[in-house]
């Protein structure tokens, strides 16, 4: 049941759902897509703030970038797996997520802090910048990530004009998903959107490989 | 066990005051003595009651001993940046004279003055690489009671005298003063680490003690200051390729050789120093498979381990990850003896902590004197303890509300779905900013010491 129209709480996980999961299932139930943006999301927006308590070890930011790298890898099979459909829901995965972020993060306030932290790095004793590189690197992604973001828009300005974030998250996905899915009987796309986006998307895939290993430096 | 635990409450700190938020509590070998540490850089050590005939029901209370100020506060005027320094762990030496001795380790916040408007736009935030280096240091605490009195050239208010007015000369004399407590840093060691230090931990050897940051393990000798050995590396040639820190480590309680220490992938390694003077390689993996029915995005993030604690005995290895106690034998690699719930109607609401931040809390567990019970925190000042020969667990709770002086704890219970009784509270109203990190267990009794934000709670078995 893909529960066309039903909105759930993205908070909640599935659990008997997911034991049911099969990688090489064609038919992905609607909720996992949606925690997978919504942790995708979170993660990316984590990377580029600081956190409000302290934590002044990697951990934190190792364990995110992890479940980044593994939602990375999921799409990835996903998109080889089934390159018609489910290419468009990776891709507007990482645009609605993209934009949220540049909701965020105005670009010219980042890009001027970021310019200063390093400043701040360079004063410092040689041994100690040479060992933080791992913060200056995860800080170097984003002016590219920013800039890959602003390419893929202009790849797709139709997308975006078509859906609005809640429209998509909560009523759309259900329509392209089920109209898409190889099992349906019309594998036609039914809206005129979905047009513009297959044409599009192969380079918008590798636009996507682009930012994520952009992101995270694989 | 006894569930019934007479509450005898002891607060540090009345007001709610960032800098005064305990991040470290300790008890030292005997018991005698509890150290905490704050988030504002200041140590307080409290000393238990010689137990008296005369006040019996005084059984050995905990008082102020000694406080003091691991480092002052900074200002950095050319980067108008306020740096701060926060207690992060503490361990006690063995006792051997009079004195008491305790290692602290510290670590850095730097943010910018509000009053000033900085060129740069600098955030708030933590760097792992500091700009004042991290340090261990030992600190030596010693009473006071006598003080000399009967100068020759200075008179009784501490001025110089003329030296003219001198006819005589005459010895000093040691006479009695009221009890000072002083405490003396010793040993600072420092120029060993550039990340974040998580433990400390002394050997058994008495001689030596190791410090641990994200990649990095280092051996020290208590006596020398400018050198270190460094004995566990996994800092991989392209930090890009990082995917693993080291989370905690401790030393074996009597084999000086071994040490163990725990990973934000959920694996435990033990290296023996014997084997070999770099211990990457480890002589023992433990890990457990994952469980393929509870997969999910967090299933990383909620194996790191925050805490690895050795037993007693030196026979076990007891671990806490985001959601639950493991015990593991150490004769056993390839999965726990014992694994104990803490909080797993958390499970469900994983999504919720991740955005929170939540889910990178570090819980700390802890042994009590005789390895058959375990005691770790949880949210809304809950703390839960698992007795190992009974299967019986608690769940109870630290703050003043229900902690009144000579009162008994009352169990608590967490509703995770459908009736919820009187007493019990639904997961949904739980307060996630109350947060019982540490905890501490006496050493042979059965006190424990837990700190609930800023306030400390001491709690006693009742008395029969």
């Amino acid at each position: 049941m893909l529960g066309k129209g039903l909105k759930r709480k993205l908070e909640q996980e599935e659990e008997n759902e997911r034991k049911k999961m099969d990688p090489h299932q064609e038919v992905m139930p609607t909720f996992y897509c949606l925690q997978r943006q919504t942790v995708l999301t979170l993660s990316l927006s984590k990377l580029h703030s600081q956190p409000a308590h302290s934590d002044p070890g990697l951990v934190r930011r190792v364990l995110i970038t992890n479940t980044l790298r593994h939602i990375q890898e999921e799409l990835r099979v996903e998109a080889v797996l089934l390159p018609q459909s489910l290419a468009t829901d990776i891709k507007d995965s990482f645009t609605s997520a993209l934009a949220e972020i540049e909701d965020l993060c105005p670009a010219v306030e980042i890009t001027s802090s970021l310019t200063n932290s390093h400043k701040f790095r360079q004063t410092e004793p040689v041994h100690e910048s040479m060992e933080s590189n791992m913060d200056s690197a995860l800080f170097q992604f984003t002016p590219s990530l920013l800039d890959s973001a602003q390419s893929l828009f202009n790849h797709c300005p139709s997308l975006l004009a078509d859906f609005s974030l809640d429209d998509f998250l909560f009523t759309e996905i259900d329509n392209l998903l089920f109209d898409n899915t190889p099992c349906s009987s019309s594998p036609s796309p039914s809206s005129g959107s979905s047009k513009v986006i297959s044409m599009t998307f192969k380079s918008d895939l590798n636009e996507l490989d682009h930012i994520m290993e952009v992101l995270v430096g694989s | 066990m006894s569930e019934h635990v007479s509450a005898h409450v002891s607060t540090l700190c009345e007001d709610i005051c960032p800098t005064d938020i305990i991040s470290t509590v300790e008890f030292n070998s005997t018991g005698e003595l509890l150290a905490t540490g704050d988030k504002g850089g200041r140590v307080v050590v409290f000393q238990r009651e010689q137990e008296s005939k005369n006040q019996p029901h005084r059984r050995g209370e905990y008082n102020v001993y000694s406080t003091f100020q691991s480092h002052e506060p900074e200002f950095d005027y050319l980067k108008s940046l306020e740096i701060e320094e926060k207690i992060n762990k503490i361990r006690w030496l063995p006792q051997q004279n009079a004195a008491y001795f305790l290692l602290s380790t510290n670590d850095w916040k730097v943010f910018p003055d509000p009053n000033i408007t900085p060129t740069d736009s600098s955030l708030p935030c933590w760097h792992s690489s500091p700009c004042p280096d991290k340090t261990v240091k030992l600190w030596k605490i010693s009473e006071r009671d006598k003080r000399p009195e009967g100068y020759n050239l200075k008179d009784e208010e501490g001025r110089i005298r003329d030296p003219s007015t001198i006819t005589a000369l005459r010895v000093p004399v040691m006479t009695p003063m009221d009890l000072m407590v002083d405490a003396t840093p010793r040993r600072i060691f420092s120029n060993a680490h550039t990340y974040h230090i998580n433990s400390i931990s002394v050997n058994s050897d008495y001689e030596t003690y190791m410090s641990t940051d994200d990649l990095r393990i280092n051996l020290w000798n208590l006596e020398i200051t400018n050198q270190s050995f460094n004995i566990v590396d996994i800092k991989p040639a392209n930090m890009e390729e990082l995917t693993e820190v080291i989370t905690a480590a401790e030393f074996h309680p009597n084999q000086c050789n071994i040490l163990v220490y725990s990973s934000s992938k959920g694996s435990i390694r033990l290296c023996d120093m014997r084997e070999s003077a770099l211990c990457d390689n480890h002589s023992k993996l433990f890990e457990e498979p994952e469980d393929p029915s509870n997969r999910s995005f967090f299933s990383e993030i909620i194996s790191s381990i925050s805490d690895v604690k050795f037993s007693h005995s030196g026979r076990y290895l007891m671990t806490r990850d985001y959601l639950t106690v493991k015990v593991w034998d150490v004769n056993m690699e390839n999965k726990p003896l014992e694994t104990y719930q803490v909080h797993d109607y958390l499970r469900s609401k994983l999504c919720s902590l991740y955005e929170n931040d939540c889910i990178f809390d570090k819980f700390e567990c802890v042994w009590n004197g005789t390895d058959s019970v375990l005691m770790t925190g949880s949210y809304n000042n809950f703390f839960r303890m698992f007795d190992r020969n009974t299967k019986r667990d608690v769940t109870l709770e630290a703050s003043r509300e229900n902690s009144k002086p000579r009162a008994i704890l009352k169990p608590r219970k967490v509703c995770v779905g459908g009736k919820r009784r009187k007493d019990e509270i639904s997961v949904d109203s739980l307060d996630f900013s109350k947060k019982i990190l540490h905890t501490a267990w006496h050493p042979s009794e059965n006190i424990i010491a837990v700190a609930a934000t800023n306030n400390l709670y001491i709690f006693q078995d009742k008395v029969n």
